[in-house]
């Protein structure tokens, strides 16, 4: 659906991209991410043709894109970051979606509004002025707006920054329900918790470089070996961590208050001979849980600790 | 009709409603109208048995003095050769058209630093489809004042006993022309610069600067300022609007049509070359601040 190939893109001296190939396939919610500063934006700007890339492409549907390609442009919908105030105070939410529905010439555009304001909640305030709206009614409205054209990718540049948990919770079912639809869906972002949850495959980049970009599942295989297993039982008995790491399959044990955390291959089920092993010992497990590792855990190792490692296909742990 | 024309139709024509329901367009106007008024009304007492004689009322004898005090008396003269007319529209225009053309550069600033014009970016439209909606928009509130500001004319014409002659009409001519070059400018300090408050600044100062070089022309207060703004004249002539107006009256006044609509077809020309390079510089720069 989108992609590039070794896109650079440079401020004077200073190159915001370097050869980035990013590739987001059909029907797939795909996570861009990136500090602050990474040159997420600056990609973005090149996607949309808001900015020219100093060399490589940008394919947008399997052809080249170009500012002159404008079809190509209007199968993408587009969210940005922050809805803009202060302009266009006259337009109510019907307005300003009447006025974009014209824009993109949208067949029977009332009928489509109106289903739309439906969906997202905001059918009841359709006729108060947007300067009037929160912030999170604004990025419903922003995203009924991206959506109104039916386009074929929605591209959402930090869609849930600055909305409250309610807010965040309604956009993030938006997301998915458009992507049930059949919409593929990238969203660049740095709440990495939320991305975890609704991504399919998320791209890392960092100064302007990939540093990857896989599955969730694959991305915490390529980076790390070990998982860590957490027991509560009601009083760990002195030395019984020792004897915890005579296990074959346990690689480390440590014992926190009431909790063991155990570690273990990342292949493979352990809690049943881990509970085997302590009923031996007279304890009940009360609680056995697998820590998995966060987005958030994957993304400050990528971007800080090991580029290097990752890059020359390194492992961590 | 291309993508580009058809979002520059439509962000046009909600660009003209922004404007008609609020109340900058009618107070300008209103202004306008009362200063046209004053003219015209005062004008009537301005008449004796010899002619026009400005110093019978206070209005043009203040107008007079200082006309007469930089152009000499033949300017002032040949200013009111044809009753108070062209020169009460003239002044009526003036205040309406700062209002767009100061609202227009001052808009597009604020609406690029707010997003507002990357959000119709993302459609069908690009930012030329932008710079053209609002030019258009422009084009049609500067044709709709000048209808509305010479039918008021027309109309103080008639109750003053006025004649309402062909320098009227030209001067309307003259107007709307002059008005598609000045707001090809805005466009321009629109695009070169990174903010609303810089394009207001770049924008009234071209304009100051070619009515400096322009009246520095005419001006009898000092021949130093003459020559200096002479020197000037010849080397920014070929950029400045009111140069191009300028000739086209000239050439009205010797008999010349030709030179009349070359006059004006050159300010066309010249509003296209502006226009050119404001899309370019667009292109060159983004729709980002």
């Amino acid at each position: 659906m989108i992609q590039t190939r070794a896109l650079v893109k440079r401020y004077g001296t200073f190159t915001a991209v370097d050869g980035i190939d990013l590739h987001v396939r059909a029907g797939e919610i795909y996570g861009f991410l990136g500090p602050n500063g990474a040159g997420k934006t600056s990609t973005i700007m090149m996607l949309l043709g808001i900015t020219r890339p100093t060399s490589g492409d940008v394919l947008l549907f399997g052809e080249r894109y170009t500012s002159r390609r404008v079809h190509l442009r209007r199968r993408i919908g587009v969210v940005p970051e922050k809805h803009p105030r202060g302009v266009w105070p006259w337009m109510t939410a019907e307005d300003y979606l009447r006025f974009f529905a014209e824009l993109f010439d949208v067949p029977r555009p009332q009928e489509r509004i109106e289903a739309l304001l439906k969906k997202v909640d905001l059918h009841t305030v359709r006729n108060t002025r947007i300067r009037e709206f929160s912030r999170g009614m604004l990025q419903k409205l922003s995203f009924t707006r991206a959506i109104l054209h039916d386009p074929d990718v929605l591209l959402l540049d930090e869609p849930i920054s600055g909305l409250d948990p309610l807010g965040i919770q309604q956009v993030r079912d938006l997301i998915v329900s458009e992507n049930r639809e059949g919409r593929s869906i990238v969203i660049s972002s740095h709440q990495l918790s939320e991305m975890e949850r609704i991504c399919h495959r998320v791209a890392i980049i960092s100064r302007g470089r990939l540093l990857t970009e896989d599955t969730m599942e694959h991305l915490v295989a390529r980076l790390f070996h070990e998982r860590e297993i957490q027991v509560e039982v009601e009083q760990v008995p002195p030395g019984l961590a020792p004897l915890l790491e005579k296990l074959p399959s346990v690689l480390g044990c440590a014992v926190h208050e009431n909790t063991l955390v155990i570690t273990v291959p990342r292949q493979g089920d352990y809690r049943k001979p881990i509970s085997e092993f302590l009923i031996s010992r007279g304890l009940v497990p009360l609680r056995i849980q697998e820590r998995m590792v966060s987005l958030e855990e994957a993304f400050v190792t990528i971007t800080q600790e090991n580029i290097g490692s990752l890059v020359n296909g390194g492992d961590r742990r | 009709m291309s993508d580009r024309t058809r979002a520059a139709r439509i962000i046009a024509k909600k660009q003209v409603f922004e404007a008609l329901i609020g109340p900058g367009f009618y107070v300008a106007l209103a202004v306008g109208l009362l200063l046209g008024y004053f003219l015209v009304s005062a004008f009537a007492r301005s008449v004796d048995s010899s002619g026009f004689n400005p110093r019978l009322h206070p209005l043009y004898d203040a107008i007079g003095r200082a006309l007469e005090g930089a152009f000499g008396t033949a300017f002032v003269d040949g200013l009111f050769a044809e009753g108070p007319l062209p020169f009460a529209f003239a002044v009526s225009y003036l205040p309406v058209f700062l209002y767009l053309a100061v609202s227009s550069v001052f808009k597009f600033g604020l609406e690029r630093n707010a997003g507002a014009v990357e959000l119709v970016v993302y459609g069908p439209a690009d930012g030329t489809s932008y710079l053209i909606a609002c030019y258009l928009k422009d084009l049609f509130l500067s044709l709709l004042a000048l209808v509305v500001i010479l039918g008021f004319t027309l109309a103080a014409a008639g109750i003053f006993n006025d004649f309402a002659g062909p320098a009227l009409f030209l001067t309307a001519v003259v107007a709307f022309f002059l008005s598609l070059a000045l707001l090809a400018y805005g466009m321009f300090a629109s695009m070169v610069t990174a903010n609303a408050a810089s394009s207001l600044a770049l924008f009234l100062g071209i304009v100051l600067f070619f009515l400096i070089v322009l009246f520095g022309s005419f001006a009898i207060v000092g021949e130093y300022v003459r020559s200096l703004s002479t020197v000037v004249g010849n080397v920014v002539q070929w950029i400045s609007p009111f140069y191009y107006g300028n000739l086209s009256l000239q050439a009205n006044a010797a008999g010349d049509p030709l030179g009349l609509l070359a006059g004006l077809a050159l300010l066309v020309c010249l509003s296209g070359a502006i226009l050119a390079a404001s899309h370019f510089i667009m292109q060159a720069r983004g729709v980002r601040p």
